[in-house]
């Protein structure tokens, strides 16, 4: 299982899955559970999401109430590829056709509220973040099960 | 009654800029110019910061070349402190500049650059892309990402993390190397080897297919630049400067590159932020110069490594004069990802590189320092003064990029000028205009690469303001 959370720590609440990252990475134990921690999405994760049986896209999103849980699967068909831009539909895509594998991927985000120049977030997003926590946890759960 | 045709931005460089192509009443081009958009201002903002942070607050202008930034700095800042560092963190160093030039001249390549390659300059702009490669070429793809992982794995086992690492500092680096970060390197080389030449024997097949593009992609005489080794080889960390003429002769040879300033001045233009160095002997315009992979080329005798030698060889074939098509700089850029690669092994293994003895500590005993690298775009240069508290009094930058201003305003209008047609645009115009920005791989925030949507709009508009023809992309 990968874990790959990305955001700017600098700006505020995108920052949100790094923190996220940290408490998963506390809480570990003997789970079989890949973490990384990236400033952006690049083709050089493709490769280690072509060898994970599942994998968790932890970002900040923009557009909904601050706050809003979303938790939605993201595949290789999703990918807009007449863009320059790499998002975790892209780099599914990226996966399955030069390594062979797509596996199954889920997308989860905090809705930010403040993304200015700090590295605190904001209490709104402080507060959610539990629940999506507890969410990404379950999730983490219900594939060891299935498995 | 002129008209005038926009291209902005520029897709799959390093920066924002736009190109203005300028037309005559018959729809016939007589001028084009490239304009860099964005302002940055580093020299303003680190005066009054203590010298020793300067590596750190440099590295901060790119995030593509972080590392080169790095290396120039530290240069300058040794200079200030008038030190010689320690061997080994001078082996170091070479280390991360080579890697370095590996991940930067991969994502060029690869990324941006390939897609017009394998797909072709006229293929349809919406799949001309990574994605595109991944589709057509898969094999291609995964060399590209792996090259570059590799070149960013290196800087991040010396470094500590791929970008902004704090690793080189004002007298040395900060940690030695462990045996173990030394053979994770080495086990990576015969890999890169194995993609380097495979890729420069498909590049190389491919130039039949592109005669009419090496003919007019900025094919014209100028001077090449760049850092030389006493006996003429391929140098990237350090060396003097040499100056190549068109012809292939040495107009000047091992200049210290600490007083660029008796060989290089720069001028400034109103349209564009950026400043447009030249050689000064010649005065502007007649002392326009090239640098990066395919000056380097041009002025190395040789590179002193096996594979890359014969490269070298059959690639100073291609021209009895000196190479002159800027087409030629992706060719180049693959000589030297393959003699970065062949370096690293030499510097690896040699018993030295894992002495414990990496910093010289000092107190600044000079007011004035000069740091030159060759970074994977050209020749780079910061030039620092600072008071007697070690303060930063005075910054001067000469970014890579900034050297090929005159070329690749040159180059465009060569382009513009064979492809063209004022009376109807064609997206395969379009993309050939903004692929010979492209070969010169320009860094031009020397930040990060605009990574998102990149919307084209190329407006026709009369001298009355109307819209004659338009194309949008994104």
């Amino acid at each position: 299982m990968l874990i790959i959370a990305y955001g700017n720590p600098l700006r505020g609440d995108d920052g949100v899955a790094w923190h996220i990252a940290e408490q998963l990475a506390a809480a570990q134990g003997q789970s079989p559970l890949k973490i990384l921690t990236r400033h952006q999405l690049t083709p050089e994760l493709a490769e280690a999401i072509s060898q994970a049986n599942l994998v968790i896209f932890v970002d900040a999103s923009v557009g909904q109430p601050p706050g809003t849980i979303s938790c939605v699967p993201v595949g290789p068909e999703m990918a807009d590829q007449s863009s320059h831009q790499f998002d975790p539909a892209s780099l599914m895509f990226c996966a399955r056709e030069i390594y062979g594998s797509a596996p199954k991927a889920l997308l989860c985000t905090i809705a930010g509220e403040d993304f200015g120049y700090e590295e605190r977030l904001s209490p709104t997003i402080l507060a959610a973040m539990p629940k999506l926590l507890q969410r990404i946890r379950a999730l983490i759960a219900a594939h060891e099960e299935s498995n | 009654m002129t008209k005038q045709i926009v291209i902005d931005p520029i897709s799959r460089i390093e920066g924002h800029a736009k190109i203005t192509i300028h037309l005559d009443e018959q729809g016939v081009v007589h001028n084009a110019y490239f304009h860099v958009t964005q302002f940055r201002g580093f020299e303003k903002l680190c005066v009054g910061r203590p010298f020793y942070e300067m590596p750190s607050l440099m590295a901060r202008i790119c995030g593509i070349c972080p590392v080169s930034h790095l290396i120039a700095s530290a240069k300058a800042c040794d200079a200030l402190l008038a030190v010689r560092i320690p061997q080994t963190a001078d082996k170091l160093r070479r280390i991360l500049n080579l890697a370095q030039i590996i991940q930067s001249h991969a994502l060029s390549f690869f990324h941006l650059s390939s897609p017009d390659f394998l797909l072709g300059m006229d293929s349809e702009p919406a799949k001309r892309n990574l994605f595109g490669v991944m589709r057509a070429k898969p094999e291609l793809a995964r060399d590209g990402i792996r090259l570059r992982q590799f070149g960013q794995q290196v800087i991040e086992l010396l470094g500590g993390k791929r970008i902004h690492p704090a690793w080189v500092v004002p007298g040395g680096v900060s940690e030695p190397l462990s045996v173990a970060h030394r053979d994770q390197i080495l086990a990576g080389l015969p890999e890169c080897i194995s993609i380097g030449e495979r890729t420069l024997h498909w590049f190389k097949s491919l130039l039949d297919k592109y005669r009419d593009e090496i003919k007019s992609f900025g094919n014209f005489p100028s001077l090449f630049l760049g850092l030389v080794k006493p006996d003429g080889r391929i140098a990237f960390y350090e060396g003097k400067l040499r100056v190549v003429d068109a012809a292939g002769n040495i107009v000047a040879d091992q200049l210290e590159a600490a007083a660029y300033q008796a060989h290089i001045a720069e001028a400034v233009e109103p349209w564009t932020y950026l400043k447009f160095p030249y050689y000064k002997p010649l005065g502007y315009h007649e002392g326009m110069y090239r640098v990066g992979p395919l000056a380097r080329l041009n002025i190395s005798d040789r590179c002193g490594t096996a594979r890359a030698d014969q490269e070298l060889a059959e690639f100073h074939e291609l021209q009895r004069t000196a190479v002159l098509s800027s087409f030629y700089f992706h060719y180049a850029r693959l000589i030297e990802i393959l003699f970065a690669v062949e370096r690293l092994e030499q510097i690896l293994t040699d018993p030295e590189i894992l002495d414990r003895h990496v910093r010289a500590f000092a107190r600044p005993n000079s007011n004035e320092g000069v740091g030159v690298a060759e970074a994977p775009r050209g020749t780079l240069i910061h030039h620092y003064r600072v008071d007697e508290n070690g303060l930063i009094t005075w910054v001067n930058l000469v970014i890579a990029t900034g050297h090929n201003n005159l070329a690749m305003n040159r180059a465009v209008l060569q382009v513009a000028k064979r492809y063209v047609n004022g009376q109807r645009l064609s997206e395969g115009m379009l993309n050939r205009v903004e692929a010979v920005i492209r070969a010169y791989d320009p860094c031009l925030s020397c930040s990060t690469h605009a990574a998102g949507q990149m919307p084209l709009q190329i407006q026709l508009v009369s001298p009355e303001g109307k819209v004659v023809d338009e194309i949008r992309r994104g």
